[in-house]
């Protein structure tokens, strides 16, 4: 690329730039945010739509109307009636007038209002302004260079310009989560008189803000009365910021192809783990809240007004010890079982040569196939048979045989991989057979069995359906089973089971994600491969 | 000659316990399922002599049998299709090279480790229309100005099912491609390139192809998982209402728990073994093919 046409791209960038600073203003002055509150209410009782004493009312309420249009508000009237009958029999309705006021509030005045989400505002503002002037900056006496041939200075000015840019497109929902944070439930706390700390202040900048401190002593009634919805013109920051984000990577790279690639895989990488993790952040914040939060809308917001590590200790009264306990005896037997029975198979599958090694395969990779809830039937007849139903043995037995035909792969895959020379010179030298499995095999394959006792462990832990069969004596159930307690058909005592849930998640989350780089080569070598 | 006898019979005695194991909790189960579906049986759950299939003829005449069918129907193709579409994608995109790729790993196998009913009830508390986080995010975002209800009907609330089924099948789906793509040589993708072969062209001529394997093995262990599924179903609507939210397990758990009608639920879970047997015989055809090559 020659100088001219270097020159040439960067001044459109940072024309760019400007124009999204420009842009951003422009968003700031439209109405942002519309308020709806009454300022004045008039009941009139006993009365009749269209008799005296309702007309009386209604001039007085329409004449005290007129008044404040004359101060330049914008004022509405409504009423509403309520018919009754009273002592007589003779119907009578209450009438009520209000007087609400509507009226519209822009970015700027957000801005200057003082309020939690002014500081998100404002720090919207500042990126953008910051990211042109570092653009500027590093365009001075460099705005002929490419890309490539930057110092380090104009680089490292260029690449804050598009951080910069990058933080404000993430604080635009920032600013709106904040906003809906003070006017609606912080102002819900204090009117509803659950927390008064702090009212005062917060009031006072509201009444500022919104009345032009005009609601005085009345501010309460009209904060409680306030209604507020947002016009979504702010939300457009969010693709002006974006272009200004095109623009400086432009002045940082010089392509934008590449780089917006590269951007669009990370940001699909980060929304799919957001999203992901979106259940375990329900499940975190509700197993800490208190009962009235859980349920109530209103009480709601990104974490819990008081963390309540008491639930933990509530649902240790509640035998969830118990249950994991009994979880981790019907994982760890099972997980014991599955492979004292797989290992023996798995070696005589991959080093030895029989009749009918193709008929016991397929008949593995058939029971891979069943999953015992079609058969849930039959399993639970044979086991009171066997006298095992309502008994952690049995569940064990049963987890173990399902997950049989998955350990019998994943170890045969391990097993083939490994060469049988070793084990054969163990023999010549005079070790037994159980010997050079017990001594060369198994130490050599300890990944791959790590990666089976794991799945197997994990995949009994989860197991539900069969346990709830199964089980009928409450010291006898495994946690998936347990938690089950929490929510009865007319009441779910959410945080209790979400506390309960992640006492049972955590762990098996952490030795998945340790077997997880195994997991792929794992599931080629037994399931896929063959 | 007895040493010839030992040698003979020593691969058995290797696959002995495993036998045992499956034989026991595996075969008999089955056996006892299909006994019980020609067998007559009381109201009391005596099981009596041979009836031929008329278990079966009860099974389909039940007032719920179509639309149970219709549902597991519904269920499978919509989570399987959909969550190897997208399992796929996750795969393509965790083959890349990136900073993070290990968390971003790590982070996509936590559905795959959940229980299921921990999974539903999270999502059950999720979609709340009172007090749900998803209609409180929504609504301190200001994007929604009312909370929706977000299980307004049976249909949308299937459909929601289907969605969780879609959301814990993924990681399964995208491990098994991943195994399949990197075992594909980097060196046919730098040929290619050399060629000038767009995106597209190395999609469909190189990687589709050579996933091709792992893929198919993956969608027909899925769809035997997905028919199976239980917990997702039955934590979120338990079939509610009127069996109109019901897949072919829940309903035959329902059926013979709940109902008492052992004759007809074991008739539907032999309907449900053959649907099975059908596929793994598919996918054992596969996998011996594969075996002689």
């Amino acid at each position: 690329m020659n100088r001219t046409s270097a020159a040439k791209q960067n001044k459109v960038a940072l024309a760019l730039l400007l124009l999204v600073v420009i842009m951003a203003g422009i968003l700031l002055s439209v109405p942002a945010y519309r308020f709806t509150s009454t300022v004045y209410s008039q009941k009139s009782p006993n009365t009749f739509v269209g008799d005296e004493k309702y007309l009386a009312v209604k001039a007085e309420v329409e004449t005290l109307a007129d008044e404040y249009r004359t101060q330049g508000m914008e004022v509405t009237v409504d009423e509403s009636v309520t018919e009754r009958t009273n002592s007589k029999g003779e119907k009578t309705s209450l009438v009520a007038f209000t007087i609400s006021e509507k009226f519209t509030k822009n970015g700027w005045s957000f801005l200057t209002a003082g309020i939690n989400s002014s500081c998100a505002l404002a720090a919207i503002l500042i990126c953008l302004l910051g990211a042109l002037a570092c653009a500027a900056l590093g365009c001075r006496g460099s705005l002929d260079t490419t890309y490539k041939f930057l110092d380090s200075g104009s680089a490292r000015l260029r690449n804050a310009s598009c951080w910069l840019l990058l933080i404000a497109i993430l604080l635009v929902p920032v600013f709106f989560m904040m906003s809906t944070y003070t006017l609606s439930r912080r102002v819900g706390l204090y009117t509803a008189g659950i927390v008064t700390e702090g009212k005062e202040a917060l009031f006072q900048t509201l009444d500022k803000f919104l009345f032009a401190g005009m609601a005085g002593e009345n501010v309460d009634v009209a904060l409680k009365n306030l209604k507020f919805s947002n016009t979504g013109v702010l939300w457009a920051l969010l693709p002006v910021a974006f272009v200004g984000l095109v623009a400086a990577i432009q002045l940082r790279f010089g392509t934008v192809k590449h780089t917006l690639l590269r951007g669009l895989l990370y940001a699909f990488v980060i929304g799919m783990c957001l999203f992901i993790l979106y259940p375990y952040y329900v499940m975190l914040i509700t197993a800490f809240r208190t009962n009235a939060e859980t349920n109530d809308m209103y009480f709601q917001h990104l974490f819990p007004t008081e963390w309540k590590w008491e639930n933990l200790s509530h649902i240790v009264s509640r035998g969830v010890p118990r249950y994991l306990l009994n979880s981790a005896m019907i994982a760890g037997g099972a997980t014991l079982i599955a492979l004292i029975c797989g290992i023996p198979a798995a070696y005589a599958m991959s080093r030895m040569k029989f009749k009918g090694k193709k008929i016991f395969l397929g008949f593995v990779i058939m029971s891979q196939m069943f999953s015992p809830v079609v058969l849930l039937i039959g399993i639970s007849q044979l086991m009171s048979t066997l006298h095992l139903n309502d008994n952690i043995l049995g569940l064990m037995l049963i987890n173990a045989a399902f997950n049989q035909a998955f350990a019998i792969w994943l170890l045969r895959g391990t097993f083939v991989a490994i060469s049988p020379e070793m084990e054969q010179a163990a023999r010549i030298d005079g070790c037994s057979v159980l010997g050079s499995l017990w001594h060369v095999l198994l130490p050599m394959a300890a990944p791959g069995i790590v990666t089976t006792l794991i799945f197997v462990f994990i995949n009994a832990w989860n197991e539900y359906t069969i346990s709830t069969v199964l089980i009928s004596t409450a010291s006898n159930r495994p946690i998936t089973v347990g938690i089950t307690q929490f929510s009865s058909f007319n009441m779910i005592e959410w945080q209790y089971l979400f506390a309960a849930s992640l006492l049972a998640t955590i762990p098996v989350v952490i030795m998945f994600m340790f077997i997880e780089k195994h997991l792929t080569s794992g599931l080629t070598a037994g399931g896929v491969k063959g | 000659m007895n040493n010839r006898l030992g040698q003979k019979i020593e691969p058995y005695v290797w696959l002995l316990p495993s036998l045992i194991l499956m034989a026991i909790f595996v075969v008999f189960p089955i056996c006892i399922v299909f006994r019980i579906a020609f067998s007559e049986v009381s109201k009391s759950g005596l099981v009596g002599g041979f009836v031929g299939f008329k278990n079966f003829a009860d099974a389909i005449s039940l007032p719920a049998f179509k639309t149970v069918m219709l549902n597991t129907l519904y269920w499978v193709v919509s989570v399987v299709v959909l969550s190897t579409v997208i399992g796929f994608i996750v795969a393509m995109v965790l083959n890349q090279d990136f900073k993070g790729r290990k968390i971003a790993r790590a982070i996509v196998v936590f559905p795959w480790a959940t229980s299921l009913v921990i999974q539903a009830s999270v999502w059950n508390y999720i979609i709340k229309y009172e007090y749900g986080n998803l209609n409180n995010i929504l609504l301190n975002l200001g994007i929604i100005k009312e909370a929706i209800n977000w299980r307004s009907s049976y249909q949308i609330e299937f459909i929601w099912e289907c969605g969780v089924g879609i959301f814990v099948t993924i990681p399964f789906v995208t491990f098994c491609v991943l195994s399949g793509l990197q075992s594909i040589d980097k060196s046919l993708y730098e040929a290619a390139e050399i060629d000038g072969a767009s995106f597209w062209d190395r999609l469909f001529n190189i990687t589709i192809p050579l996933v091709k394997p792992s893929l198919t093995v993956a969608t027909v262990l899925n769809i035997i998982y997905v028919f199976n599924s239980f917990p997702i179903i039955y934590t979120m609507t338990k079939g509610a209402p009127a069996n109109k939210t019901d897949t072919l397990v829940t309903f035959l758990y329902m059926l013979n728990f709940y109902d008492r009608k052992k004759g007809p639920a074991t008739a539907l879970s032999v309907i449900g073994f053959l649907v099975l047997c059908l596929c793994s015989g598919i996918y054992m055809l596969g996998v011996m093919r594969k075996e002689e090559d």
